[in-house]
């Protein structure tokens, strides 16, 4: 018969996304005959997790500071007050930041708007950007949300909102990918490329 | 296992496990019909964009078993991607995307609803459907969907719907004063809102004024919400957005 504990590990296990039952216990096996600073290292990581990582309270990206306050994106005085970037989730601001070119502020929304899924304004972190955006001098908003029907619902919404207020307001190009091969790009990228395309 | 091609527009996608999606079509010969995508969330290739919802395509299914379908491949017909440039366009588009999607079922053709939907979407590419014109498609939809609503006359007696008219969706439209006290739950409607709801069926295509709109806006979704048991969810998109 198999320990409670292993059980209850496996159950938990599978609770994870993309994990199923077999992994789970393949995952507990290997948690049990491995060194036991290895679970315990990773108890401790999760609940570390739990109790300390918070949403920034400007810009909602994640921070392990106090509660209340700003992330390092946030506090980080060699960035450009003058720009902010307003993005759908956490991992999008870390695609940006990946490429080095953007040094200015973010602003994480946590969602995007969806009227096929009922998601509409209130649901997202618009309100605090926009009390966010009264408090400081931004010169420029750039509306980073995914080129999908979400996520131009979500940047149509913003400029609505924003342009009134006097900003620039600016949204990430849409195109055919550097490097890429015309013969190989999918229909609805190339034809969006051709709508879009710019003087030379 | 059946392989075929199908002409569809893209009712909605859902996402489903890690990788797949669960696309929702209203074909042009089968009606709606659900698909299962393997792979499209992360092939950049043989989806990409195509599955985004409103996209007119030509599909190429295997017949699973039971009522489910394989997608394979996709050809793009029309992206309407000017309708993205638009707000109210695009929450117009949405919402008779989910209007169809929730008033048709399986395996039930509708090529006329296909066509319906199709020349909207055209309509709005062009920016050419205005509010009123929003008003008219979802009537048309309710008729081929086998909702008509009445408007005028009485939906009960056939008389003149009078001076003090109500509207009743379980009846099937607006009645006359003297029919309305026979229900047990009715709303009063402006006679004026109901005979322009009337014209917009009889195939007028003159832009309603603002506060006849959302009076009809209000019948409408009372009317839909009634039949389908429960409101739709892009209605509330579009309220809290601000846009008919």
């Amino acid at each position: 018969m198999t320990p409670d504990a292993l059980n209850r590990l496996v159950a938990q296990l599978a609770k994870l996304p993309g994990i199923g039952e077999k992994t789970a216990q393949r995952l507990a096996f290997h948690l049990l005959r491995a060194p036991p600073e290895l679970a315990r290292g990773l108890a401790q990581s999760l609940t570390e997790v739990v109790d300390r990582v918070r949403l920034c309270s400007r810009c909602f990206s994640l921070t392990e500071g106090e509660a209340g306050a700003p992330c390092g994106f946030c506090t980080d005085t060699r960035r450009d007050d003058r720009v902010l970037c307003v993005v759908e989730g956490i991992a999008d601001e870390l695609a940006l930041e990946r490429t080095r070119e953007f040094r200015g502020r973010y602003h994480v929304l946590h969602g995007a708007l969806s009227p096929l899924e009922g998601i509409g304004p209130d649901q997202l972190r618009i309100r605090e950007l926009l009390v966010r955006l009264q408090g400081q001098a931004f010169e420029e908003v750039i509306v980073a949300t995914n080129p999908d029907v979400e996520g131009e619902a979500t940047a149509l919404y913003l400029t609505r909102l924003l342009k009134p207020m006097g900003l620039k307001v600016t949204r990430l190009a849409q195109g055919l990918p550097m490097g890429g091969d015309l013969e190989y790009a999918d229909q609805a990228t190339l034809a969006r490329a051709l709508s879009a395309r710019r003087d030379l | 296992m059946e392989r075929f091609v199908e002409e569809g527009l893209v009712l909605s996608a859902v996402e489903y496990g890690e990788a797949d999606k669960i696309v929702t079509f209203l074909t042009k010969g089968r009606g709606r019909l659900s698909a299962f995508a393997a792979g499209a969330r992360k092939s950049k290739r043989r989806f990409a964009g195509a599955l985004e919802p409103g996209t007119h395509l030509k599909a190429q299914l295997v017949e699973r078993r039971g009522d489910t379908y394989r997608l394979d491949k996709v050809d793009v017909v029309q992206s309407f991607f000017h309708v993205r440039d638009d707000l109210a366009l695009l929450a117009r588009s949405l919402y008779c995307l989910e209007l169809v999607r929730e008033l048709t079922r399986d395996a039930e053709p509708h090529p006329e609803l296909f066509e319906a939907l199709r020349a909207y979407l055209v309509l709005l590419d062009a920016k050419k459907a205005g509010p009123t014109s929003l008003l008219a498609f979802e009537l048309q939809a309710l008729s081929m969907a086998g909702f008509r609503p009445r408007f005028f006359p009485c939906a009960s007696c056939g008389q003149d719907i009078g001076d003090a008219p109500r509207f009743d969706p379980d009846a099937g439209g607006v009645l006359c004063q003297g029919c309305a006290l026979r229900v047990a739950a009715s709303v009063p409607v402006a006679a004026g809102v109901a005979k322009s709801l009337a014209a917009l069926q009889a195939g007028l295509r003159t832009p309603l004024e603002s506060d006849v709109r959302a009076r009809a806006r209000e019948l409408l979704n009372l009317f839909i919400a009634h039949h389908l048991g429960r409101r739709l969810k892009s209605v509330d998109f579009m309220v809290q957005v601000g846009v008919d």
